[in-house]
């Protein structure tokens, strides 16, 4: 994302902090289509991805306040509020057990990085994808899986044929080999 | 499953494996509230949790963006309260020249809907009077012929020849000549016709093309085309 998009989308942010409504109305223009991308990624069934992205909005309305303090970037902090809530209702469906979605981690997670720290971290955005290709690629698809239609160690220990426990030692290691990559 | 790693996760790299793990969403229900009050203790443990969502977020990158339906944006200003006009003032001399006239737009809006609820026998006929488009699909070797025929905003989809298989759905693309990510119209039906509205948002100009893709039953499960594209023709005036 070019900085001048990261700059507007912040300042429309802030705006609608202050209950600008003709700014949330163009912040949703912008990004609908990519978190809607997003909740179907997840939901693969459209009207709960259409209920989820309500959801998402009404959230960012309320909760644009918190934005600037939890030093995450403008597109990442949407795109985290709109996989938890598909997350969310992903797992309350039943059908997946066991892990809560780190839904509150968005605004919790606050912490004001220095300019530079922003810099790195929009580096190792972009690294990312890299770096997962250098994984084995099994584990890559794991990661992937994960983050993009929300399986969870159960599921990939089942897609496996692996226990739960041995599937978890097994993508953390990949996990920490991606830290290594993106931070080098 | 193959990994040469030792097994065991040095401690030091247990935190860093837990941020993923919370950013992924993948933590346990028994440890949640445990690590929940961590993220607020621990700013070192916070500030790692955000880089890795951070990293994590450029794989949505890969997702092609769909449009959600209009009445999507409605709702949620419904939910907000929202749903008559805007009536923001601007908040300071800075406002943006292209913000101000969203309230005369929502304004303008509202007017207009209003008046095609009293003028809609007008509308109607209008429409019939529309010009009608159609595009022929076929794949290449001929024998799955599908015809698209646009009549005012109606679209009616029709398969002519060929069978869609068993376990598979073929999905209706419309694809805009400025090169935007195309626009799912719905499935092809197994018999008959499928009928729809074209959605707000979507206008027939020069250049519309319409697609059908070969999907998993329900349609693509991402909102963009996941399977090959069967076949591709452009929308012209019949």
């Amino acid at each position: 994302m070019s900085d001048a998009r990261r700059i507007a989308l912040e300042e429309l942010i802030a705006r609608v902090a202050l209950g600008d409504r003709a700014a949330f109305d163009a912040l949703y223009d912008l990004t609908s289509a990519k978190l809607y991308a997003v909740c179907l990624s997840l939901l693969q069934d459209r009207p709960e991805a259409e209920d989820t992205l309500q959801e998402v909005y009404v959230s960012v309305w309320r909760s644009a306040s918190r934005y600037l303090v939890n030093g995450l970037s403008p597109m990442t902090w949407l795109i985290t509020i709109a996989r938890n809530r598909a997350i969310d209702r992903l797992r309350a469906r039943g059908t997946r057990q066991g892990t809560t979605p780190a839904d509150e981690v968005a605004a919790i997670a606050s912490t004001e990085p220095s300019p530079e720290s922003a810099a790195i971290r929009a580096q190792e955005r972009v690294m990312l994808a890299g770096c997962l290709e250098q994984l084995d690629p099994t584990q890559a698809e794991a990661v992937r899986a994960v983050y993009l239609e929300g399986l969870t160690y159960a599921d990939l220990a089942a897609r496996e044929g692996v226990a739960i426990n041995t599937l978890r030692s097994w993508l953390r290691r990949g996990l920490l080999r991606l830290k290594d990559c993106v931070s080098r | 499953m193959s990994d040469d790693l030792p097994p065991k996760i040095l401690p030091e790299d247990e935190d860093e494996a837990l941020a993923a793990e919370l950013a992924l969403g993948l933590i346990d229900e028994d440890e949640a509230p445990h690590i929940a009050a961590r993220l607020t203790a621990d700013q070192d443990f916070a500030r790692r949790v955000a880089a890795w969502q951070e990293r994590f977020a450029g794989l949505a990158d890969e997702l092609v963006p769909v449009m959600p339906p209009a009445r999507a944006r409605q709702r949620i200003r419904e939910e907000l309260g929202h749903a008559s006009a805007p009536l923001t003032h601007p908040i300071d001399s800075r406002i943006r020249w292209w913000q101000r006239p969203f309230a005369l737009i929502g304004a303008a809006v509202a007017v207009v809907a209003l008046a095609a609820v009293l003028m809609m026998p007008a509308v109607r006929d209008s429409q019939k009077a529309a010009p009608v488009y159609q595009a022929q699909l076929a794949s290449d070797d001929a024998a799955m012929q599908v015809a698209a025929r646009l009549d005012g905003r109606n679209i009616e989809v029709m398969l002519q020849s060929g069978t869609v298989p068993d376990g598979r759905d073929w999905e209706i693309w419309w694809i805009k000549p400025d090169g935007s990510a195309p626009v799912s119209l719905g499935l092809v039906a197994r018999q008959g016709a499928m009928r729809l509205t074209l959605p707000e948002g979507l206008e027939v100009v020069d250049g519309i093309r319409i697609a059908l893709s070969d999907e998993p039953v329900g349609g693509s499960p991402t909102g963009q085309a996941t399977g090959p594209i069967l076949a591709i023709a452009p929308l012209t005036p019949s």
